[in-house]
């Protein structure tokens, strides 16, 4: 009986229990825990930076192939399926999925750091560098981000509607592993998928505490310590927890729509009340720039002059995204279904990137707007605190309070809807693919998730987080690019689907 | 069908070693021989001196096979090629053993180039079957072990009224696919390539001792390779395809397979 469980449950037990060990060794040596996490994640850098470059071209490169091949016409479903959700509602999940707390943390932010410390052969705060810092805000959460979403949504969306397996990594293993997909080789994969979420999810947990923290240490004036950071992410567990468990799910969904009319309200705001012609020119420039430039950004690594900030920021978001990718992913897969390939990879590459360049441009335009024309040093803020940048921005246009309150608000949704749907994701990854997840599994995983944010906050604040989902993204990197390969595999069989039907 | 064979000789070609290629062939139903060289007008023995080929066409007439002799220039795999097709042979024999003495050597660079280029079998002795007068004596029909590969492609099906003119004692089918996308595309897929290979032994059985059959999964030269190395096979019989698009740098599936084996290739394009 015992074993039976255990083979079954052997993904859940497996990754929970490393992960309880993760918990258990940060809690009673955070310094052997983040000795060993640095040792790992340098490792990975000094080895393996150049992959992540490679790896996030060959996705975005592979996905664009697929949707303009002869494979463009297959349906993610069954041939007479048609799409579950009208193409405005299913744009507007995908705007779900992509939106979150980082677009918050980093709007303002990541375009005023770029500025401040560019790589050596820039000039700090030059016109020149805020370009720069422009464009790479851009492209670091532009096409490629989605490109990696697309490898694993297109992957589980495909293995499991089209050929009618379990929506599991594992699944779209089948043409390398055959029946060993339900064996050890299958569930390690399954592990690696739930170590990437559990990590990637917990570095924007951190991210999203840090900044709630920040904006009420700014509004209030409470103690910036760390305690109050591990209270903010106890007060959200006991919430998206107790979503989780009561299964708001239609509660959950009408807090993510009213978190993007939020968004968009902030961001028209923004925009209004900003120079409009500034922003509108940035938003023109850098696009191009971005155009022009994105196969030089894709695979620039610096070598000679920039090599450390490359791997600081492209790598790490690489990384990021690639942790966040079996999530995101599965999300997407499911909300597809009837969905063409081509129609699902263009839609997906072109409309959430579009709206988040729209963004950037907002946020990040108006933040070099004020410290090139205003004389606002806000770049010295955010080089001190990313967190704070934000709220000081605010301050710099009417109704401040309540802005920063919109902005706490729209950061304690997004954590509380992000956390609940990465409970159930997990949940579903370590029950076979099921949705009917045991309450057991949702508290585990919900506790799991905060308790990671916590110990990766207390061994080492932002930069524990940064390279600790760096380090869970590596494995499954290598499990993506193995992806695309069934994938291939399975696509070129398709002419041989109504014959082998007969 | 094996009736007339052409032989690519050059200078220093070892009479003793051609009469033993000579008797493996007249074992195997050859008749007649096409002894064919290509001159080297720039060689210093690429004058109009043919006499050597002579005295290899009378060690030859001396076993009983009816030979002539033929000569060429230029590009020595399309000068073979073309003679094959020009004479009408039903196959060319080459040795992967002779040039080098090393048994399992990657081919030289002409045996490459015939192996894609020439529209008539192509026969490529290895180790085995082992010449007569070895050490393990001569090969007869009797204990012929064949592996016939096949996915049951156009290109695979070609080789199938050869296969059945060798005869033997055992043919061993082996088929080789890759893996379906899905286990239940797999269920049918196997099931229908089962069927398939039972009817294949069915058709075969009347031209050997034992015909067996097998499916596996992976790629298809290191399969083919190691099932022939598992059943000690003296011929692998295998139709050559296409190559596919960049293919060549890597060497496609039957190059990797004449290559790799120990046993003797008979590649029908």
């Amino acid at each position: 009986m015992k074993w039976t469980y255990f083979r079954r449950e052997t993904v859940f037990l497996l990754s929970s229990g490393i992960i309880l060990l993760f918990i258990i060794c940060g809690a009673l040596q955070p310094e052997l825990l983040d000795t060993a996490a640095s040792a790992i994640h340098a490792g990975i850098l000094n080895n393996f930076s150049w992959l992540y470059l490679i790896s996030a071209f060959f996705f975005l490169a592979f996905v664009i192939f697929l949707a303009i091949s002869k494979y463009g016409t297959i349906r993610l479903g069954y041939d007479a399926e048609r799409p579950q959700y009208t193409f405005f509602g299913w744009v507007a999940m995908l705007f779900a999925a992509g939106m979150g707390i980082g677009l918050l943390f980093w709007g303002v932010s990541e375009p005023l750091v770029h500025f401040l410390s560019p790589p050596p052969f820039l000039e700090p705060l030059s016109p020149d560098s805020a370009s720069f810092a422009m464009r790479y805000a851009f492209f670091h959460w532009g096409i490629h981000p989605w490109a990696i979403y697309t490898v694993v949504s297109l992957s589980i969306a495909y293995f499991s509607f089209r050929r009618g397996m379990p929506a599991l990594i594992s699944s779209c293993f089948y043409p390398v592993l055959g029946d060993r997909i339900y064996g050890m080789p299958g569930k390690i994969v399954d592990v690696l998928a739930v170590f990437a979420t559990v990590f990637g999810t917990a570095t924007s947990l951190g991210f999203g505490a840090l900044q709630i923290h920040a904006g009420f240490s700014h509004l209030y004036g409470i103690s910036s310590a760390i305690p109050v950071t591990i209270g903010i992410i106890i007060i959200a567990t006991a919430l998206f927890m107790a979503s989780a468990i009561l299964g708001v799910e239609k509660g959950v969904q009408v807090l993510s729509k009213f978190n993007i009319l939020l968004a968009i309200v902030l961001l028209s705001f923004i925009l209004l009340l900003g120079s409009t012609p500034y922003i509108l020119n940035i938003f023109s420039s850098t696009l191009g720039g971005y155009i022009n430039n994105v196969i030089d950004l894709s695979l620039q690594a610096y070598p000679f002059a920039g090599y450390q900030w490359s791997r600081d920021w492209t790598v790490f978001y690489w990384a990021w995204w690639i942790s966040w990718s079996p999530f995101v992913g599965l999300f997407i897969a499911r909300i597809s279904r009837g969905r063409t390939i081509r129609e699902f990879v263009l839609t997906v590459l072109t409309v959430p990137t579009l709206f988040t360049f729209i963004w950037f441009s907002i946020f990040g335009g108006s933040a070099l707007y004020l410290q090139l024309n205003r004389g606002v040093d806000l770049a010295s803020v955010a080089g001190e605190d990313v967190s704070l940048a934000l709220f000081v921005f605010f301050e710099h246009y009417p109704f401040t309070g309540i802005l920063s309150l919109i902005a706490i608000l729209l950061l304690s949704i997004f954590f509380v809807t992000s956390a609940d749907s990465a409970t159930v994701v997990l949940g579903s990854l370590t029950s076979g693919g099921s949705l009917a997840v045991p309450l057991y599994k949702k508290v585990i995983w919900g506790l799991s998730l905060s308790a990671v944010a916590i110990i990766l906050l207390l061994t080492g604040g932002l930069d524990a987080l940064q390279k600790m989902a760096i380090t869970a993204a590596f494995p499954f990197m290598i499990v993506m690019i193995i992806l695309c390969y069934t994938l291939w595999i399975g696509l070129s069989q398709e002419e041989a689907l109504p014959e082998e039907e007969e | 069908m094996f009736e007339k064979t052409l032989i690519p000789v050059a200078y220093g070609e070892k009479p003793g070693e051609l009469r033993k290629i000579g008797r493996l062939l007249r074992s195997l139903g050859s008749e007649s021989i096409c002894l064919f060289h290509v001159s080297d007008t720039d060689s210093f023995f690429g004058g109009s001196d043919h006499s050597w080929l002579m005295f290899l066409k009378e060690e030859l007439e001396e076993i009983g096979l009816s030979v002539e002799i033929r000569t060429g220039s230029d590009h020595i795999a399309s000068a073979i090629a073309e003679a094959a097709l020009m004479e009408g042979v039903d196959e060319i024999y080459l040795t992967a053993k002779r040039h080098w003495q090393i048994r399992s050597i990657l081919l030289g660079s002409v045996s490459r180039d015939l192996l894609r280029l020439a529209d008539t079998p192509v026969f490529v002795h290895k180790i085995r079957p082992l010449l007569p007068g070895e050490d393990e004596g001569t090969i007869t029909r009797d204990d012929l072990i064949v592996l016939y590969a096949t996915d049951f492609d156009t290109a695979s099906n070609r080789p199938l009224p050869y296969l059945m003119q060798f005869k033997g004692a055992w043919c061993h089918i082996l088929h080789v696919r890759g893996r379906r996308a899905d286990p239940r595309a797999e269920e049918r897929k196997s099931s229908r390539v089962k069927e398939k290979l039972s009817l294949l032994e069915e058709e075969l059985r009347p031209y050997y001792g034992r015909v067996t059959s097998e499916e596996r999964i992976g790629n298809a030269a290191n399969e083919v390779l190691f099932v022939s190395d598992q059943i000690n096979a003296d011929v692998i019989i295998l139709g050559r395809s296409r190559p596919a698009f960049l293919s060549s740098p890597m060497g496609n599936t039957a190059e990797r397979i004449v290559s790799g084996s120990k046993a003797s290739i008979f590649l029908v394009p």
